[in-house]
């Protein structure tokens, strides 16, 4: 642990010296609620319905999406370099890349706890009538998207690579998982494999909280990502090669 | 002298390349080890495996009589490593740079402010401590690697060409600062492949080709190794109505051979290298063969043996090639 703090400090720090990374979790996230929220308003009841169904779609898609700010935290460029003195040193190990996860964990939730509140105050959306719970239920969606970024990172031994895929398997998580436009409206064949998609178990989960109050997939929900994060763990301490930074 | 690092049998392949081919040697305490050898010999395959960031196929390591695998911890303790690029958080000060990596060893509290202290002297960085590294010139930012390197001082520092890149001058303050870590006390094993560094700073040479060692001992060993040969460098003035110069040359060379003691002959524009074996006498000789041929010697000098000399005696290819 006493090795571990100053490196997650420095980590948490880098992240948040990085304006891109911010602008991602922040501007674009939000702009994207906005706009697609107002393009898609005619197609619900009024404009406030199509900004309560982005608002969450999309920040789940945001949360998925924590996978590449966790490539960048572990094998950006600028910061390969100085990270292999970590690897040097004799904190080096696993405390490297759990720091990678914990700290773009730490940087994800932040910001998009900001932007869950931007939204309830200026677009008011609702999050039911226990907002902490929905916030509780961000946390696993959030730890989700970093284990599985650093988990990348360990597996495919390239920051390029793993974004790129990473960035694909999201994507397809998240149109199947209904980010976009809900997959019932598609059909039963296309809402059952929709189910097979950690991001629709989350936004039915989401929703079923903010719109009916109903906390019944809570566990269900958090219980399920908590076991697979501890997989995506265990694969990142079974694949991490230090000379991956070299 | 116990050895305070002892490599026995290291061997690394990459997809069916061998790059060290079962490697051996002794680091003593209080030396400077220069690794010398062209790119792509296997020296930084030796020292990523020395720092312990890549794993060996076979072979061991020793520290303190000690496998490093017994406690890995212990071992990254004592060293400091200075790596060949530059790696430090650009966006970070020098001093807030050398903080976390010395914190990174368990330094904490006035244990650290001195070690930081004491590494920013040691770069000659005191004045510009709270500047970003951005800010910096190369060099600048080459002397903070190093003291990144030894702000927790480490028992050995391992350098992996830590001058590639640049200009002479500041190179030279570099290569001061690491006999002043020597003289403190601190083992040095550097690899590099610039022969006026080796000839600076080591107390012993390893040469390095192929994965293999082809040679090991001091600077004066080496050149002794090959002390059995003398050679001698003649200018010659090479006449403009000569019709063909490769005619002329060629004789020369023949001539040359047919002197008692002469081994090689190689000619480079107006330049006549003749090797021969130490101990004869033979520049009589040698002078005869070229007059004799029509070619006025403008100039005559006796070369002294140096390391570049045992470099391409050894592997047979000048060390830049």
């Amino acid at each position: 642990m006493r090795d571990f703090l100053p490196i997650f400090e420095m980590d948490v720090r880098n992240l948040f010296r990085n304006p891109v990374l911010i602008g991602y979790n922040t501007v674009f996230a939000g702009g994207l609620i906005l706009i697609i929220g107002w393009l898609m308003g005619d197609s619900y009841a009024r404009v406030s319905d199509a900004y309560q169904y982005y608002a969450i779609t999309l920040l789940v898609y945001g949360t998925f999406s924590g996978a590449m700010t966790a490539t960048n935290c572990f094998m950006e460029r600028d910061i390969k370099k100085p990270n292999l003195r970590i690897i040097y040193s004799p904190a080096g190990g696993s405390s490297v890349w759990l720091s990678k996860m914990l700290a773009s964990f730490v940087f994800d939730y932040a910001l998009h706890i900001v932007l869950l509140i931007l939204c309830g105050t200026l677009l008011g959306v609702t999050f039911g009538s226990n907002p902490l719970a929905f916030i509780v239920l961000m946390a696993p969606a959030e730890l989700f998207g970093t284990a599985l970024g650093t988990f990348g990172c360990c597996v495919l031994h390239s920051e390029e690579l793993a974004s790129t895929v990473l960035s694909l398997v999201v994507s397809l998580l998240c149109v199947l998982g209904g980010t976009f436009f809900s997959p019932d409206a598609l059909g039963g064949p296309v809402a059952t494999i929709s189910l097979l998609s950690p991001v629709r178990w989350f936004d039915d989960a989401f929703f079923a909280m903010a719109c009916d109050n109903d906390l019944s997939s809570f566990w269900p929900v958090f219980l399920g990502c908590s076991v697979a994060i501890a997989v995506l763990v265990i694969g990142c301490k079974h694949f991490f090669r230090t000379e991956d930074y070299l | 002298m116990e050895s305070l690092l002892s490599v026995r049998g290291l061997t690394k392949s990459f997809k069916g390349n061998q790059v060290l081919c079962g490697i051996g040697f002794d680091v003593i305490p209080g030396e400077v080890l220069c690794i010398l050898g062209p790119n792509g010999a296997g020296k930084s395959t030796t020292i990523n495996i020395l720092t312990a960031t890549l794993a060996a196929d076979k072979g061991e390591i020793r520290f303190g009589g000690k496998p490093i695998t017994d406690n890995l911890r212990a071992y990254k303790q004592q060293l400091g490593i200075v790596p060949q690029d530059i790696a430090l958080y650009e966006e970070l000060s020098a001093e807030r740079n050398l903080r976390f990596f010395a914190s990174l060893y368990g330094l904490r509290g006035s244990r650290l402010d001195a070690a930081v202290e004491e590494a920013l002297a040691f770069a000659e960085l005191v004045d510009r401590r709270h500047d970003q590294v951005k800010t910096f010139s190369g060099g600048m930012k080459r002397r903070l690697n190093i003291a990144c390197a030894i702000a927790h001082h480490p028992t050995l520092v391992i350098m992996d060409e830590p001058t590639v890149g640049i200009d002479p001058q500041r190179r030279n303050h570099i290569l001061e600062s690491i006999l002043r870590l020597r003289d403190g006390g601190t083992t040095v094993i550097y690899t590099t492949h610039y022969m006026e560094e080796v000839g600076a700073i080591s107390s012993r040479i390893i040469v390095l080709d192929h994965g293999a060692i082809i040679a090991e001992g001091t600077k004066e060993s080496l050149k002794e190794s090959i002390a059995s040969e003398r050679h001698c460098l003649v200018e010659v003035d090479v006449p403009e109505t000569t019709s063909d110069d490769t005619t002329v040359l060629r004789s020369v060379r023949e001539s040359l051979f047919s002197v008692d003691g002469v081994k090689s002959v190689s000619i480079e524009g107006a330049t006549i290298d003749v090797t021969s074996v130490a101990g004869i006498e033979n520049v009589d000789g040698i002078v005869s063969a070229i007059v004799g041929q029509g070619l006025p010697i403008k100039n005559m000098t006796s070369v002294p043996v140096s390391l570049e000399m045992v470099f391409l005696k050894l592997t047979g290819r000048k060390l830049r090639d």
